[in-house]
């Protein structure tokens, strides 16, 4: 469309001295463009780059008074007290089975919400569905797990005061481990439905028309044209998201499991995460804590790297 | 078609889910402000569903009356509006060099930018590095280590990219400075990008826990969240999970907070609604 800024010079570049020249050139061309980004880079330098050195204190034992450079060597010594540690299997299975469920049962919602928000002809309902449903995703975590205790209360909770007027009796949800998992799970998919679905709504919207008319004239029902036209449409949206959301899997909203958990659903509750919150920052355990955040992000790229890979076989669309 | 206009078993189960849905989405909000406005006994009798029983603002009176609530507030509301301010500052002087065609190392800082995406340190590195800086316990704790988010920049980036280029070059011929330019003439133009990720900013601020809880120490600079956590869950450390956690502090006082909490995000909503389906749809694709 547009043609590049008018005053570029174009320099031939022939030896490597004419063309440090040329960048001499370039960075005097630039100054004030560089000397607007130097924010940028000393906040990327500092603040995304800096913890990556920082991370060799997982290869440390850290002390906050001789620094990260003074600190001593030992070398894998935290990851295996981390892995030998009994606490290591239980962490990875909470982990993989919290991130997993809310994969494997949140993924369709959206979906769903966005099909049926699709087939609504009256405009009023359908916005006004819409913008109810994605409230929630405004709602910190701090208030929507202060409602979810709330709710589930034994005493006043009104799911227990539904069970009692049903002749149930009634149970404190948040301290059987049994129903941690659950009481997550759901509560993702209630507080992210609406919000996700904005994405699969714009990918209904982008295909095309002619396709739902053609099918109207082979006398296609609405079920027929959601399996054959918008599903199809829709699969490359949910290949991405899926992939995504493969590779955040490990990384299981923390926020919320630290607010809903308590020592009687450790067993079940404590993921990645928490621990790290745990042994790094409130027991002062950075070097080992780091290291445990080294693990986890490490399993986090081995699954966005898979996940692509496999997308990739299937469909041919990777995220790149 | 004479089909579209029958009401069909289809539309009338289609309506039922999606009424479900609202309800199920609203029902929370709609009960917490109830409880609010309700007096205790009709709380604590569980006569709250919908409607405020004896409808009364005594919850708020309390409220504001002690000075932790309302102190908090005033925190938050400084964070948020520092912390937004930094970001949009840094992020449009960020994206306004990037989004320039023939900008020295564009595409190593590009590469460089993207790359963090994927590289995720952890909690660890990250806080011994904002400990070195000395930055614990300050606003800047919470400020600098997020100031720019890199989803929000590549969404600048690429609106910057998507401006005519005629406009700056004229400018640049007049003998504007690119300071100038991009204080005078780009950030007045892009004030609907700006508005969209500025939202997502705002919101991420105010509705943030986890960094003021490891950051900060005094109590005194706790934001309401992190006062909402200790009054609505957290009691204390002896908390073994045995005690009900929603017995903390009266119900209606508890829910007045939550609710005085979500008053600015009420107000933005209306606006936010429409930027935030866009921010998430150009978020959604690829940078």
């Amino acid at each position: 469309m547009e043609h590049p800024a008018a005053n570029y010079k174009t320099v031939p570049k022939k030896s490597s001295r004419s063309r440090l020249g040329t960048t001499w050139n370039h960075i005097k061309r630039d100054r004030q463009l560089l000397l607007l980004f130097l924010p940028c880079i000393l906040f990327y330098a500092i603040f995304r780059y800096g913890p990556l050195y920082g991370l060799i204190i997982a290869f440390k034992d850290y002390s906050v008074f001789s620094g990260v450079l003074g600190s001593e060597w030992v070398g894998f010594e935290h990851f295996i007290t981390f892995f030998t540690n009994h606490d290591f299997w239980m962490l990875f299975r909470n982990t993989l089975l919290l991130g997993l469920y809310t994969l494997i049962f949140g993924f369709p919602f959206p979906i769903l919400l966005a099909l049926l928000l699709n087939e609504v002809r009256n405009k009023w309902l359908k916005k006004s569905v819409q913008t109810f449903s994605y409230f929630p995703a405004f709602l910190s975590v701090v208030i929507i797990s202060s409602m979810i205790i709330d709710f589930l209360s034994p005493n006043h909770g009104i799911l227990n005061q539904m069970l009692a007027a049903f002749g149930f009796e009634t149970k404190y949800f948040l301290v059987d481990p049994g129903w941690f998992r659950p009481i997550y799970v759901i509560s993702e998919i209630w507080a992210n439905m609406g919000y996700e679905s904005i994405i699969y709504l714009a990918a209904i919207a982008g295909i095309s028309p002619t396709l739902y008319e053609a099918a109207k004239v082979d006398g296609a029902s609405r079920f027929h044209m959601i399996r054959h036209i918008t599903l199809p449409g829709l699969f490359p949206t949910m290949l991405i998201m899926f992939i995504l959301k493969t590779g955040s899997m490990i990384r299981v909203g923390y926020e919320k499991v630290l607010l809903l958990y308590n020592p009687m659903t450790y067993d079940v509750a404590d993921v990645f995460s928490t621990y790290v919150y745990r042994k790094g920052l409130l027991e002062s355990n950075y070097s080992y804590a780091a290291a445990v955040g080294l693990f986890e992000a490490l399993v986090a790229m081995v699954m966005l790297l898979s996940a692509n890979a496999v997308s990739k076989r299937l469909g041919g669309n990777g995220l790149w | 078609m004479v089909g579209e206009r029958k009401i069909s078993l289809f539309g009338v189960i289609n309506t039922l889910i999606l009424t479900l849905v609202a309800v199920a989405t609203l029902y929370p909000i709609v009960y917490i402000t109830a409880i609010s406005l309700s007096d205790t006994v009709s709380v604590v009798q569980g006569k709250v569903f919908l409607f405020p029983k004896r409808l009364n603002f005594e919850a708020y009176g309390e409220v504001l009356k002690n000075d932790t609530i309302p102190r908090a507030y005033l925190n938050s509301v400084f964070y948020t509006a520092l912390g937004t301010f930094v970001n949009l500052l840094f992020t449009a002087v960020a994206a306004y060099p990037l989004s320039q065609k023939g900008f020295f190392g564009r595409k190593f800082f590009m590469t460089a930018i993207v790359l963090t995406m994927f590289l995720n340190p952890g909690i660890i590195p990250t806080y011994v590095v904002v400990q070195q800086l000395g930055l614990t316990d300050s606003v800047w704790a919470l400020v600098l280590p997020n100031a720019i988010w890199t989803m929000e920049l590549i969404i600048l980036k690429s609106f910057y990219e998507n401006m005519s280029s005629q406009i700056r070059e004229a400018a640049l011929i007049d003998g504007a400075s690119e300071y100038r330019i991009l204080f005078n003439i780009v950030i007045p133009l892009s004030k609907p990008a700006l508005a969209s990720i500025g939202l997502f900013y705002f919101m991420g601020h105010w509705n943030s826990f986890f960094l003021p809880l490891i950051y900060l120490n005094d109590p005194d600079k706790y934001p309401l969240q992190v006062v909402l956590r200790d009054m609505l869950i957290y009691s204390a450390e002896n908390d073994a999970g045995l005690v009900d956690r929603s017995a903390l502090a009266p119900q209606s006082i508890k829910n007045a907070t939550i609710v005085l909490s979500m008053i600015p995000v009420l107000l933005l909503y209306p606006f936010a609604q429409k930027y935030f389906a866009k921010g998430v749809m150009l978020g959604s694709e690829k940078g």
